[in-house]
């Protein structure tokens, strides 16, 4: 089908109904879903997201948004990696080896990296890091050299860091100084800036951390890329429930506009 | 093979599902999901005379079975969307009705007439948005006013006018009868019930508008209620919206007087809603052996149930 009726830039998801093949507990509230996409698996790009079921009957009514956290393309699989925030995602964490789940995909305008290859910083704060391993995949294999920073208020949330470690140098913070450095993420990031230089920062975390990366790719002169996280109904740019202010004041839309956009594109409100 | 084909007010359509607007943008972000061309018909976002950049964030939280939205008609303005977006709709090759929101009489007015000859099929006069600050459902609550507009747009326009109704009023047959009088061809029914959601740990409304429109299946037996008593009530189509999520919802609200039927939030839920709504309609004539859809219009009051 693929029918754009003329229409631009606009993305060619689909509905699917995927296996679960696996679900692992990496900390309390942190989960890993494993789902048998094949269709996803192929057509997804960093940065994209996928609208998840995630009650039974109208529990739950609306989907909820999730980054792709990696794909194996050749096992047809998708990776989500999320925290329990509430009912849905408390719901999905019970999910099971076999359960079927409904998901909308791919979706959104993910991070750019079809760029020349050069120096990268990915920065992800909590469960922020969870789109920064398939671009980190991406990225390598385009032999970007990467630094990718993690942090999170104690080591049990910095997720699956081995997993990273593949493709580039990773540092860690934590609050409590558990692991890694003991700061914020943005103590880190401000570190890292001072002692090295980047061609371009990609990040995804919560709106106080997306401001100070704002601030440092300001600062820096260093372009940089933002994940936003907000609540969707549609996910497909249809409803306009889920926007952001621009920078020229007018509202974009995160589901399609975004959820990634350059740093001097949006204004992060509280 | 029942016959699921609807006319009314001028306009034909091959089967009663339409979208609700402001759920379906205009039809092309779903163009990769299913067949769109499937719909009876298509209804555009609410679109105002100017670009209208809509309300701050946070505009949607989820409610039991439903949710509610304070969108406020974000949309390009008239003159974009006809330029720019109307083309890819009609392209569909199905129905296009345009959902005009003015702010005063003579915005809808002027929109009625600048739809002259563009394609769309029909005009949906929203006068029961209640997200913003003026128009929307200020003119449709007392039945002089929302008469008033509807007299005037539709002696501008030669395109059907169905006029789509706020249930937030103590009595929807007296605003139906008044905009039937006025000459509306049609009526929508409901547009969504005023709601709040309030955050106890910020102590505050979640919608930065404190009030939104409240939909999905929770609204659904409000909606029935409705089509069943203005249906009665005034001798107009009367297409039925508010929950509707499968087969069922929207027998019964066709049961209930609906001669067509719109989906709205179920997309949310199940992108796929629209058309399985349709086959499941069809699956339930063909086992009951109904040969037209429409001979169920109001089967719900009608002397012996729609039964021949």
């Amino acid at each position: 089908m693929n029918k754009n009726n003329g229409v631009e830039n606009v993305k060619s998801p689909g509905e699917f109904t995927c296996r679960v093949s696996e679900q692992l507990s990496l900390a309390p509230d942190y989960y890993l879903l494993s789902l048998e996409a094949p269709e996803l698996a192929r057509a997804a790009s960093p940065g994209e997201f996928a609208m998840l079921r995630c009650g039974e009957g109208y529990d739950n009514f609306l989907r909820r948004p999730m980054s792709i956290h990696q794909v194996d393309r050749s096992k047809g699989q998708v990776d989500i990696l999320y925290q329990v925030r509430g009912k849905g995602t408390n719901w999905l964490s019970k999910r099971a080896s076999g359960d079927l789940l409904p998901l909308l995909g791919p979706l959104g305008h993910g991070y750019t990296c079809s760029g020349p290859a050069g120096k990268g910083l990915l920065i992800g704060a909590g469960v922020g890091v969870a789109p920064l391993l398939f671009l980190a995949s991406e990225l390598a294999a385009r032999q970007w050299k990467l630094v990718i920073l993690m942090g999170a208020r104690s080591k049990a949330g910095i997720l699956r860091p081995d997993a990273y470690m593949e493709y580039g140098e990773v540092k860690t913070a934590t609050e409590d100084g558990s692991v890694g450095m003991q700061g914020t993420i943005l103590d880190l990031a401000a570190n890292e800036l001072e002692n090295s230089t980047f061609d371009m920062i990609f990040s995804c975390g919560s709106l106080p951390v997306l401001r100070g990366v704002q601030e440092l790719s300001r600062q820096k002169g260093i372009p940089a890329e933002l994940s936003l996280d907000e609540r969707m109904a549609c996910g497909v740019g249809a409803c306009v429930g889920c926007v952001c202010q621009g920078a020229d004041g007018s509202y974009l839309k995160v589901c399609q506009d975004g959820p990634v956009f350059s740093a001097g594109e949006v204004i992060l409100n509280d | 093979m029942t016959d699921l084909t609807v006319h009314f007010a001028g306009i034909t359509m091959k089967n009663p599902v339409m979208s609700a607007s402001g759920t379906f943008g205009s039809g092309v972000e779903y163009a990769s999901v299913f067949d769109v061309s499937r719909m009876g018909a298509l209804v555009t976002k609410g679109l105002t005379k100017e670009p209208t950049a809509g309300n701050k964030p946070p505009r949607i939280c989820e409610t039991p079975a439903g949710l509610l939205n304070a969108v406020g008609l974000q949309n390009p303005g008239v003159e974009v969307f006809i330029r720019e977006l109307l083309p890819g709709m009609l392209e569909f090759g199905v129905p296009v009705i345009a959902n005009i929101a003015g702010r005063t009489k003579d915005d809808f007015v002027f929109m009625a007439e600048r739809f002259s000859n563009t394609g769309v099929a029909g005009l949906e006069l929203n006068i029961s948005c209640p997200n913003v600050k003026t128009g929307g459902m200020a003119l449709g609550t007392v039945p002089d006013v929302a008469a008033g507009v509807v007299k005037a747009v539709v002696q501008g326009t030669d395109l059907p006018v169905i006029v789509k109704l706020t249930p937030n009023v103590t009595d929807i047959r007296e605003l139906a009868a008044a905009v039937a009088d006025a000459g509306a061809d049609a009526l929508s029914l409901i547009n969504t019930l005023v709601g709040m959601v309030i955050d106890v740990d910020e102590r505050k409304p979640v919608l930065d508008n404190c009030v939104g429109g409240l939909s999905g299946p929770a609204i659904r037996p409000v909606g029935v209620r409705a089509v069943w008593e203005v249906s009665q009530a005034v001798d107009l189509p009367v297409i039925g919206m508010g929950g509707i999520a499968n087969g069922t919802d929207a027998l019964e609200y066709i049961m209930a007087g609906a001669s067509a039927v719109a989906v709205g939030s179920a997309f949310f839920h199940d992108p796929l809603a629209a058309v399985k709504i349709i086959d499941q309609i069809d699956e339930y004539c063909t086992e009951q052996g109904v040969d037209k859809l429409q001979d169920l219009v109001g089967a719900a009051w009608k002397g012996n149930n729609g039964r021949r």
